[in-house]
């Protein structure tokens, strides 16, 4: 802090000051002086307290001296407009020829809070347009091997118990764009193909366990009620362990880009398992081969063969504070400032995220924040001295399962960078010594 | 301040060690589910972090038992056995001129690709080994003759879920002429035999494709250990690149080299913004007569100029359209031209195709 001038210090003076200072800008204003003219003639007292006030403080905002808007004119409510640049963004490398029927929504994760995703930011992935479902015309039918099937309208399915869960979904393709190099120098676009909310609904064992599946069954066909009626094949063990029937999300319905009006969420898994608009649930003793698990989403590998049935979004995390958007220009250097995260695994919980200054080199490890939960976007925090140097910021997660995060060449090693999906390798943010950000890879 | 954070640093980095000890098996987890990874117990009402009830409940019994009509209709999904496979037959002559009508516009000539939506055909399965690693151009061509595992796939899924716009609204007859064609120009192989024009296929013969790649796949999902093979294989780090190691200092990744991010793409809709500002000015969002419409059937083709159709927007295009007058263009939409199928493949009515056109028109202006 600079010191006040000595001659402005007793009351008076200021008050004084403060008057004729305000006359000159008037005069000022009127003869259009220029602003070198005005500090240069004001130079005696240009270190005055008056200067750095804040005007937003010392003057009164319209916003205080008229009536807001009626409390109910968004009977749904609605961010402020002052947040219109916090929305999921599209693009035509991830549609086919920029049709956005078929195509992918990043969530603005540089601009997200804790570990709940509001719904109308919740990433969306369709294969034919958003189903506008009329929920009185819902049906779910549950068949094949079981001793009783069943259909069940949106009021039976909402009779059942029901059990409320924090799960992340994320797109297997989620960092797909960048196995080769870096492309985008967005965190959104970077790692925006996933959410994380708090479900509704019912677990499906509760209605299996009356449904009665035959014992010889292995595989759950899930197809959805869209145009592209999507389908997936899931192992019944799946079925009978945490996967649930939902409709609702963060306490309301289910939006309609994730479902409305009833979905499968298989917790930890690729989301395209967690069918959307949920119509049809059958039981069988082998595997459907259905398109979207043999065409699409099947990892090939160097040696020409491809994984299929790969569920599990592995563990992974991304620092979200700084990241491309949020840069730490306004840093000097000395100045303390909180580095922030996002670490998940769909195999099971956050045990340890560690950071890296210098790409990999050391690591440091980060404390994890708020709720710590299975198959949840889980938070980290590292509290730095920022020393105004470049950096090759990275973080790498652990989950109970034992897994670490890969770095590039060793995900590379065995993926190579054809398969597409499932890239859960070490990611890096070089930041320069102004403070920009800038999406990178240590790679060979 | 800075005395405290420093605080918080030293204490962060002593609590690793003994934090490391007992990383695993959080909320009592054993590390046995399908997928390789965690599976928490529900015991007494707790699931981890979560209670929930649990009171002795099943037997609810709500819902209703499907009827045969109802079952029928829903059941239509086709496995590689052959189960569910539905009665019907045609011949690749006939798959050639559906797909013309109906598939090239998206998937262009022969479904070779070159549009922007998926390449059907051609490429090589050796391809499918190629990496795209600095210097090597090749991509691995993953088409129906190169990837697919099953034709059976192919028959359901054309029938569910295309044509893009107006999907289940082929026949059986037609889904079976169309896999045939796509088959035929896939070079694949009915019975031991190439496809030419006359050949049919149909429920009776389905079984005897032959698919290239149906061993391309890992691991084996098939027989009663399907889902044993897919557990072992997933609980295996080393199958799936889960090999990453928790060194803390002096660690050594072989010649990793920085790689900064050039030319990033800015390509997005909408722009790259974080301002905190009021907008521009509110978009209109009222629902003018025929844009649901034309949005939902009329803007896969013409809402880009990759499909050879009057790009909606482009002012020129629609111009040179709209000289021929509303009654000419509403004709030439209803009989459709070129790649486009009779009222876009739509049903609506001639009134509605009218209403839609003067949208398009009005937007390319």
């Amino acid at each position: 802090m600079k010191k006040i001038d000595k001659s402005s210090t007793n009351s008076s003076s200021l008050l004084l000051n403060k008057t004729s200072r305000r006359d000159f800008f008037k005069k000022a204003a009127v003869y259009s002086a220029s602003a070198v003219a005005a500090s240069s003639l004001l130079s005696p007292v240009k270190l005055s307290a008056e200067e750095k006030d804040d005007k937003f403080i010392t003057e009164e905002q319209p916003w205080a001296t008229s009536l807001g808007y009626e409390l109910n004119k968004n009977p749904y409510g609605v961010p402020s407009p002052y947040e219109h640049n916090v929305v999921r963004r599209t693009t035509p490398l991830l549609s086919s020829a920029g049709d956005m029927h078929a195509a992918i929504s990043v969530t603005p994760l540089q601009d997200l809070k804790g570990i709940i995703t509001p719904n109308g930011l919740f990433f969306t992935r369709t294969h034919n347009g958003v189903a506008r479902i009329d929920p009185n015309k819902h049906r779910l039918m549950i068949h094949g091997m079981v001793k009783n099937p069943i259909v069940l309208t949106m009021e039976d399915i909402k009779k059942y118990p029901s059990e409320s869960v924090i799960h992340f979904l994320e797109c297997p393709s989620n960092g797909a764009a960048e196995w080769k190099t870096p492309q985008f120098d967005s965190l959104q676009f970077v790692k925006g193909m996933m959410s994380c909310t708090e479900w509704t609904g019912v677990r499906l064992k509760t209605i299996l366990e009356d449904v009665g599946v035959d014992p010889k069954a292995l595989w759950m066909l899930a197809e959805g009620g869209d145009g592209s009626s999507m389908s997936r094949t899931i192992p019944v063990e799946k079925a009978m362990d945490d996967a649930m029937i939902v409709y609702a999300m963060n306490g309301e319905a289910l939006r309609e880009e994730q479902g409305y009006p009833v979905r499968l969420l298989l917790p930890g898994w690729e989301a395209n398992l967690s069918v959307k608009w949920l119509k049809r649930l059958e039981f069988g003793d082998k595997p459907w081969y259905c398109k979207e698990e043999t065409s699409k989403y099947t990892t090939l590998l160097p040696t020409g063969k491809a994984i299929q049935h790969f569920y599990p979004l592995e563990v992974n995390s991304i620092i979200t504070s700084p990241c491309p958007e949020k840069p730490w220009t306004d840093l000097k250097k000395g100045d303390i400032v909180e580095i922030e995260g996002l670490a998940w695994s769909g195999k099971g919980t956050i045990t340890h995220v560690d950071i890296s200054f210098d790409g990999g080199k050391n690591w440091v490890e980060a404390k994890l924040k708020g709720l710590v939960l299975p198959k949840a976007w889980t938070r980290f925090s590292y509290i730095y001295k920022y020393e105004g140097k470049e950096l090759l910021l990275e973080s790498r997660a652990t989950d109970d399962s034992g897994d670490t995060q890969p770095t590039i060449n060793q995900e590379k090693k065995i993926m190579g960078v054809e398969g597409v999906y499932h890239r859960n390798s070490i990611n890096t943010w070089y930041i320069k010594a102004n403070g920009e950000v800038h999406n990178a890879q240590m790679r060979s | 301040m800075l005395k405290c954070v420093h605080k918080t640093i030293s204490v962060g980095v002593a609590t690793l060690v003994l934090t490391s000890i007992s990383a695993f098996g959080a909320f009592d987890g054993k590390k046995d589910a399908v997928d390789g990874g965690m599976i928490y117990p529900r015991k007494n009402g707790v699931y981890t972090v979560y209670r929930y009830n649990d009171q002795n409940i099943s037997h609810f019994n709500y819902g209703r038992k499907p009827t045969a009509n109802e079952l029928k209709a829903w059941d239509t999904d086709i496995r590689p056995d052959g189960v569910g496979l539905p009665k019907g037959k045609g011949t690749v002559a006939r798959g050639d001129e559906l797909f013309e009508e109906q598939c090239a516009v998206c998937h262009g000539d022969f479904g070779a690709g070159g549009l922007g939506y998926p390449t059907l055909t051609g490429g090589d399965r050796a391809s499918l080994t190629n990496q795209r690693t600095p210097g090597k151009t090749d991509a691995p061509k993953r088409t129906i003759g190169t990837y697919w595992p099953k034709a059976s796939t192919l028959l359901w899924y054309i029938h569910d879920a295309m044509p893009y716009s107006h999907p289940k609204s082929l026949s059986w007859d037609d889904t079976y002429a169309i896999t045939a064609y796509l088959l035929a120009t896939n070079e694949i192989q009915l019975d031991g035999k190439d496809m030419d024009d006359d050949t049919v296929l149909s429920n009776e013969n389905f079984l005897k494709i032959k698919m290239p790649n149906a061993d391309g796949f890992i691991p084996n999902i098939d027989g009663p250990n399907g889902v044993k093979n897919v557990k072992a294989f997933l609980s295996d780090g080393k199958n799936i690149g889960a090999v990453g190691v928790r060194c803390m200092k002096d660690c050594k990744d072989d010649g990793a080299k920085l790689v900064v991010v050039k030319d990033p793409r800015t390509d997005v809709n909408p722009p790259f913004a974080e301002a905190r500002d009021l907008p521009k000015k509110p978009k209109d969002t009222s629902v003018k007569p025929g844009q649901e419409e034309y949005e939902k059937s009329c803007a896969v083709c013409h809402g880009n100029d990759k499909m050879g159709a009057p790009e909606v927007g482009n002012k020129e295009a629609w111009a040179k359209v709209m000289k021929k007058g509303i009654d000419k263009v509403l004709a030439t939409a209803i009989k459709g031209t070129g790649a486009m199928p009779p009222r876009g493949g739509s049903s609506y009515s001639d009134d509605k195709l009218k209403q839609i056109i003067e949208y398009m028109y009005s937007k390319s202006k």
